[in-house]
């Protein structure tokens, strides 16, 4: 077996707020492979977007640390890396697409000056190989008349253009590694099928591995090979998509499932209540404990769940679930 | 008796269109006018609930504002229970707004958060003068316990509240006045799914206790295929296909809505496995250069020469199924 291209093993984020300093990520393992696809599913605060900004070496400053673990890169300690190393990495082996395009764009350039600046800090390019090349980006991402929009302000572009500029800017370096943190949330489901679309056959001409953040199963199914759902911080299980999405081996994934009304192949008259999962995701000061953080909220919460943080029980092809009744579900 | 409850129409739109001057006029020329909603009709029964769906701009919002006169419509009838909703004076229109609810989708910003949650709640309430002031303060006691809410929270701000619990004092104060009628402008977008579904549950719950009509905006079409009854898709400012719930999502006719339908994700493998995904290319045109024939044309899969001269009307292909597509007839078939 080779050697995967990314390898995270028991990496804990600590955050320090007001209320003290809590594990916003709490020994998370997991691995990627050279051109797979991996979803993180969750509700938002369950520390998805902190895994992505650790292992993009971009935690918020002075508040965000590595307290432990590793993040291994191609066999390469990155949790320890200096910031300069860091950047390389950023610009030429792992790149970030983020949730709102207009915020990460600047906008008093043209977006095919950004592309080009990216590409000259990091290939080399002269100026005029630069353009050509933005212009052929643009092409990639299919911005139609990529010849005369690379010359377009970014507020000249709808959201779902942008987003494809940020796409473009993120491939300018080739990465190996695209992260992509809620790409299609602000965006209409025909311009998110348009997305996916390009992220898949960009996948496949490049090999280009994708991490794709989302609260979507839906969007899960249809892009990944492998999800980890995440829970206060802490993965509660993880597998294969089709298999999670088939038996769900822990309460939690099977709420996020069943609590959303989904589109059938046939509809019918039949309609029931959606399942619910009650409650919220804990608040920061909650995270850490030694317990299982999903018992305020789980049906088949026990003693046992209250008194002691759940171990990994693995099930078939690497289907792995953080709960004390794990064989029940 | 009961058939014949179920049968009345609440709401009947006809015509309505609203244009917003988007600059010009008077001493600067001529006035340019961007028509963001086109000349729509439609109808709610009393209890059920119709959807609208549609892209981002397509006129779901400002539709929904028209019919509640929160944005004033250029042309058109608004009749609620037979009355005619656009000729009401001040007056009238403060006295009949409370047959007319709203629900919107931030729980964030719809609250006032320097009033306390009883307050929120129980103020449609004051602004009428239906209920006797001493009176108030038990409606407010029910409202709470129908939305899940503890008595003791009356007391609470609005940032001391989740985004559900939030959505559920919008939805209290939504319910105050026993509307007939409640618009709800994506009420779940801006919340995690589990607590979507509390809400969704919620409102259906309620529907069904109290008789609810609901004017539903959503661009989730999971959540609107679970709410709905009835369904008008829009396309800038048009109605381009209205049906009943089974018919359209099980046979979709517009090619914009079988492209619509065909991008949604999905968790269950076999609707995967059926459905042909069909990417519409481009963008939408300009709302201030709109075409002369169908809106759709320029990323329409199947356009014809034809569609770019003329406007397709909204004509019933079959019963209660309307679609306006120059290649949608009888037959009820989609040309995609
Ligand atoms: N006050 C206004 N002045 C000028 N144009 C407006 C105004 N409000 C809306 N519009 C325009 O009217 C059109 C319809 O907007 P509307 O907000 O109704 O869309 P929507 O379908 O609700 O979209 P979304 O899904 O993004 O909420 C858009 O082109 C929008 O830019
Ligand atoms: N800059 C920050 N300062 C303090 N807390 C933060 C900061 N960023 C995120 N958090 C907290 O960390 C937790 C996880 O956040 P995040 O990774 O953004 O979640 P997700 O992406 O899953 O929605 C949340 O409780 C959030 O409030
Ligand atoms: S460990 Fe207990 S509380 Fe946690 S998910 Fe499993 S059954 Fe529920
Ligand atoms: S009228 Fe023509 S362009 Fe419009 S939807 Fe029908 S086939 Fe497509
Ligand atoms: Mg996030
Ligand atoms: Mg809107």
């Amino acid at each position: 077996m080779t050697a995967p291209l990314l390898k995270v093993e028991n990496l804990r984020i600590e955050l320090t707020t007001r209320d003290g300093v809590a594990p916003v990520i709490d020994d998370l393992s997991f691995e990627l492979g050279a051109g797979e696809s991996i979803s993180f599913v969750g509700e938002s605060g369950c520390g998805k977007s902190m895994t992505a900004l650790g292992i993009m070496g971009l935690l918020p400053e002075k508040i965000g640390r590595i307290a432990a673990g590793s993040i291994l890169f191609e066999g390469e300690e990155l949790s320890t890396a200096s910031e300069k190393r860091m950047r390389e990495i950023r610009g030429n082996d792992i790149s970030m697409i983020f949730q709102e395009p207009m915020t990460s764009l600047n906008p008093v350039y043209t977006v095919g000056e950004q592309i080009a600046e990216v590409l000259r800090a990091h290939q080399n390019l002269s100026k005029s190989a630069a353009w050509s090349k933005a212009t052929e980006l643009l092409d990639a991402v299919r911005i139609p008349n990529a010849q005369r929009r690379v010359n377009d302000y970014p507020f000249q572009m709808s959201g779902g253009q942008r987003q494809r500029v940020m796409i473009a800017i993120a491939l300018a370096c080739e990465p190996k590694i695209l992260i992509a943190d809620e790409p299609t949330t602000a965006l209409d489901v025909t311009v998110q099928a348009q997305i996916f679309d390009l992220l898949n056959d960009l996948k496949r001409q490049t090999g280009t591995a994708i991490i794709m953040i989302t609260h979507d199963m839906g969007a899960v199914a249809e892009m990944a090979q492998r999800m980890i759902v995440m829970y206060a911080g802490r993965n509660a299980e993880q597998g294969p998509v089709e298999n999670i999405i088939e038996h769900p081996r822990h309460p939690y994934s099977r709420g996020l499932i069943s609590c959303v009304p989904h589109i059938m192949a046939t509809l019918t008259e039949e309609r029931h209540p959606l399942t619910e999962v009650a409650g919220i995701v804990p608040s920061l000061r909650e995270f850490g404990k030694d317990q299982c953080l999903f018992a305020s909220r789980c049906t088949m919460v026990s003693q046992k769940c209250l008194d002691k943080r759940p171990p990994e029980v693995a099930f078939a092809d690497g289907q792995k679930s953080a709960c004390w009744h794990a064989e029940a579900v | 008796m009961k058939d014949q409850m179920q049968d009345e129409v609440l709401l009947d739109v006809q015509d309505l269109t609203v244009r917003f001057n988007v600059g010009g006029g008077g001493l600067f020329g001529e006035a340019k006018y961007l028509y963001a909603v086109d000349n729509i009709s439609f109808q709610i029964k009393r209890g059920e609930t119709l959807a609208i769906v549609g892209e981002s701009g397509s006129g779901k919002t400002t539709a929904a504002l028209a019919v509640a006169r929160l944005v004033e419509a250029y042309k058109g009838r608004v009749d609620l229970a037979g009355t005619d909703f656009l000729t009401l004076n001040d007056e009238e229109l403060r006295q009949a707004r409370a047959k007319m609810q709203f629900i919107f989708q931030d729980p964030y910003s719809s609250l006032n958060p320097r009033v306390r949650a009883e307050k929120i709640v129980r103020e449609p309430l004051d602004n009428l003068d239906a209920v006797p002031e001493s009176e108030r303060q038990a409606i407010v006691d029910k409202l709470f316990e129908a939305v899940g809410l503890h008595p003791e929270q009356q007391r609470l701000f609005p940032h001391q509240f989740s985004g559900g619990q939030r959505q559920r004092i919008g939805i209290a104060r939504a319910l105050a006045t026993q509307p007939d009628l409640i618009i709800c402008d994506e009420p779940v977008s801006a919340l995690d799914v589990a607590v979507q579904a509390q809400i969704l549950n919620l409102l259906r719950k309620l529907q069904a206790d109290f008789g609810l009509t609901f004017l539903f905006i959503s661009h989730d079409l999971g959540v609107v295929q679970h709410m709905c009854d009835s369904i008008a898709v829009m396309y800038m400012g048009k109605v381009v296909e209205y049906a009943d719930r089974l018919s359209l999502f099980n046979n979709p006719l517009h090619p914009y809505t079988v492209a619509l339908l065909s991008a949604v994700p999905s968790v269950d493998k076999e609707r995967r496995a059926a459905t042909k995904r069909i990417l519409i290319p481009g963008d939408p045109p300009d709302p201030l250069a709109l075409p002369k024939g169908c809106r759709f044309a320029n990323r329409c899969p199947v356009a014809q020469d034809r569609c770019k001269t003329e406007q397709p009307e909204l004509n019933e292909v079959a019963p209660g199924h309307k679609v306006a597509c120059h290649l949608v007839d009888e037959r009820a078939v989609s040309p995609l």
